[in-house]
């Protein structure tokens, strides 16, 4: 994993100073609010319903078992106790408070971690593949893409001050795990016949209120150009987007409205006078960086079949170890090795992705013991110990269940994506957290959700769509209606390669009726499936009406009624 | 219509930041208005409106007077945020022997359009004079603006010119390549390192 050489560590520690000094005037009232809220976002700091929140990165979901205690060892002594894994490859702490963010700073700079620019109308923190490295199906590891791209992205002066927030997502692999297409900038890598690292840029996608998926606006770019092209594109981005109207200030907006052949034309036109300069990556600086991306000293092993890695189970354990090998397993690029999903979506959870300081270090001790000490951050808020020897496995198990962390839920319909919603986001219109838990509660059966097949249930507590429900094959979006929480459902939404943006079902339900709306879509899946079918095959072939009839039965027209008029 | 603080934050490209008197007033008026054309300048130097610019000079109606300061180097022009200075180019060439300097200005602090007219002025044009940053600007933009192409900083009255001048010096090393150096090498970075 990378390590910081002595620009990035300067570059991170005088951050920490210049933060400190900016906390200073703003305690002392040098600096009002208004001035200092873009300041403190751009370190993550944002001001909550409760409390500060500090959203730290983790850049593209890499992490090392030392990072995770110092995580575990900020969560005890500035937060309540825990930390929250976000669905960009962040960890949020929601009970900071701003003169003690200094510190936290300090202490997170001493491990390489930042909180730079994982709030703010900047380029984001970059996110990509939690398997990269080691994804059975990858043609090429992201990393040293990633790791030049967050330093090319962090304080450029140019682009400090962007329309609006800007995500980068990086992949390099066969199927897409990034939600590639729902990012301003969608970066896909290849390498063509003679080897070459190439570029595809998708631009312009993009859930909250304007869900649009990225257009292909640049085919076979060589690696070395990204930093020349990307100006153009910001630049063109940052002269052009709209600066009027807050939800319309994203990119994807530029895009749509220019179409994405007009846009990539004036990204082109910017793109002619610079790409013959200077500021390119040079070899150099990939040696420097990928030199750390380089595989761990794996054993020579022989791939071992599924069933003799069962058969070392012991009787009374092998039910349950099977399915957690059918569910949070991943096949490896290396024979002997897989990699090993630790569920944070434990049925009843508090909150989808949160993990306790004592399961961070619990974490961070199973990563040392199992996987070269890394460990990944998905965006459906789990953990990854990435290269797991496949004879490990029972004792992995064994000892992820002590800490409840080897529930075999993964891709199934509790493994709920979700935002902190309205319990502590000042964003939120309603609740995420409870929904969360009361469909969790109602589907506390593994048998049955197994029987379910892969779903993916997704909730985001406002439009801004931070729980990627847009994506989710049911999505749920809170709303507010005359100071009620309503909550509206969409169907047939995906991510991947197949991405798609769910769509509206009808008029919203109320919180209490959720999981019985949930039930009964999800049994109309179940009477209507074909063998081997899943919930959205089975959406794409039947459409939504049966699912719509399913979920509305049961529903007063009274109820429907109030609330349309409210609307 | 005029404004003119006192002091302005200078920092030449290969120099040290300092604050130097201004000598520059500042007119804020529309590209419409007429009565500019027959303005007493007296011994102000003047940043007008490139938006003015554009609709009066060259129009036949232009007073001698103003032709006068424009010879005398007393006439420069700044860029509103909105302005798509790459339409303007036979123009902004053409002032590269007129305008001693020029200015982009800053409606909002968080508006970031300006960071790009000044590299735009910097890379595409090739400005040599000084670009000066104007209007809502605060301590906390002067980094990203001196890297980007400024050399000048005209700031909001309410802003400490104390406090301005240490933020210049805040980050010994960059990641990205602009007007003002290329990003930090590892190379070079070490070697300073065991010197000091």
């Amino acid at each position: 994993m990378y390590k910081y050489d002595s620009i990035d560590q300067t570059l991170v520690d005088q951050r920490v100073s210049q933060f400190r000094e900016q906390v200073g005037r703003r305690l002392n009232g040098a600096l009002g609010e208004d001035e200092f809220k873009p300041l403190r976002l751009q370190n993550g700091l944002y001001l909550q319903r409760h409390a500060y929140m500090l959203r730290v990165a983790i850049p593209y979901g890499l992490l090392s078992s030392d990072q995770l205690r110092a995580l575990a060892a900020i969560s005890e002594k500035y937060d309540r106790g825990y930390g929250h894994f976000t669905t960009r490859q962040n960890i949020q702490f929601n009970w900071v408070s701003l003169e003690e963010t200094p510190n936290i700073l300090a202490e997170l700079a001493k491990v390489e971690m930042h909180a730079i620019q994982t709030s703010g109308n900047c380029i984001r923190n970059i996110t990509s593949d939690a398997y990269a490295g080691v994804a059975a199906d990858e043609y090429v590891d992201p990393r040293p893409i990633c790791e030049l791209l967050r330093q090319w992205s962090t304080l450029h002066p140019e682009f400090a001050h962007l329309p609006r927030k800007f995500k980068f997502a990086i992949n390099g692999a066969k199927e897409d795990r990034t939600v590639l297409l729902c990012h301003d900038v969608g970066i896909e890598l290849n390498i063509n016949a003679a080897g070459e690292l190439l570029v595809d840029l998708y631009a312009g996608g993009g859930m909250g209120r304007t869900p649009i998926l990225g257009a292909l606006i640049k085919q076979g770019l060589p690696w070395q150009l990204l930093p020349s092209y990307l100006t153009a594109l910001l630049r063109t981005y940052n002269r052009f987007g709209r600066r009027d109207n807050l939800y319309k200030a994203r990119i994807k907006i530029l895009v749509k409205a220019l179409g994405p052949e007009e846009f990539a034309r004036q990204v082109e036109t910017e793109w002619s006078h610079i790409k013959h300069g200077d500021d390119h990556f040079t070899i150099a600086e990939w040696d420097r960086v990928a030199q750390y991306f380089t595989k761990p000293a794996y054993k020579t092993l022989t791939q071992v079949p599924l069933n003799d890695v069962i058969d070392i189970a012991p009787d009374q354990d092998r039910a349950h170890f099977t399915r957690w090998l059918e569910r949070n397993i991943r096949p490896h690029q290396v024979p002997g090795y897989v990699s090993v999903l630790l569920s944070l979506k434990p049925h009843g959870t508090v909150a989808p992705g949160d993990a306790t300081t004592a399961q961070m270090l619990a974490i961070a001790d199973l990563a040392d013991l199992y996987s070269f000490g890394e460990l990944r951050v998905t965006h459906e808020q789990n953990l990854v110990l990435a290269d797991v020897e496949q004879s490990q496995l029972l004792s992995l198990w064994q000892a992820a269940k002590n800490h409840f962390i080897a529930l075999p839920n993964i891709g199934l319909l509790t493994d709920i994506i979700a935002c902190p919603g309205g319990d502590f986001c000042s964003l939120a219109n309603a609740k995420s957290l409870p929904i969360a838990k009361a469909i969790q509660e109602r589907f506390d059966d593994l048998d049955y959700l197994f029987d379910l097949g892969g779903i993916s249930l997704n909730i985001s507590g406002c439009i801004n769509s931070c729980g990627h429900h847009h994506v989710g094959n049911i999505g749920i979006l809170g709303v507010d209606k005359d100071g009620q929480e309503w909550y509206q459902i969409t169907l047939g939404g995906e991510q991947g390669y197949a991405a798609a943006i769910g769509k509206v079902i009808g008029p919203a339900f109320s919180a209490d009726d959720i999981p019985d709306v949930i039930a009964r879509i999800i049994n109309s899946y179940v009477d209507q499936r074909l063998d081997g079918e899943t919930f959205i095959q089975a959406f794409s072939r039947l459409g939504m009406p049966p699912f719509k009839e399913a979920a509305y039965q049961q529903i007063s027209k009274l109820k429907i009624a109030s609330q349309e008029r409210g609307a | 219509m005029m404004a003119q603080s006192k002091h302005i934050l200078s920092f030449p490209k290969d120099g040290k930041p300092a604050l130097i008197p201004n000598e520059w007033q500042i007119c804020y008026a529309g590209a419409e208005n007429e009565d500019l054309l027959h303005s007493d300048w007296g011994v102000h130097k003047v940043l007008l409106p490139f938006s003015w610019w554009q609709a009066h000079f060259n129009s036949g109606n232009t007073s001698s007077a103003l032709v006068a300061k424009v010879k005398q180097g007393h006439i420069g022009v700044w860029f509103s945020a909105e302005e798509d200075i790459l339409q303007h180019s036979a123009l902004i060439e053409t002032g590269k022997s007129l305008w001693p300097i020029v200015a982009s200005h800053f409606p909002i602090f968080r508006d970031g359009r300006s960071f790009s007219t000044a590299a735009l002025l910097r890379e595409r044009f090739q400005w040599q004079g000084e670009v000066r940053a104007i209007g809502d600007v605060l301590i906390d933009q002067l980094i990203q603006g001196a890297r980007v192409g400024f050399d000048a900083f005209d700031l909001r009255p309410d802003q400490s010119l104390d406090t301005a001048l240490q933020q210049l010096n805040v980050f010994p090393v960059s990641m990205q390549n602009s007007w003002r150096n290329k990003r930090t090498l590892i190379e070079a970075h070490a070697d300073r390192f065991l010197k000091s």
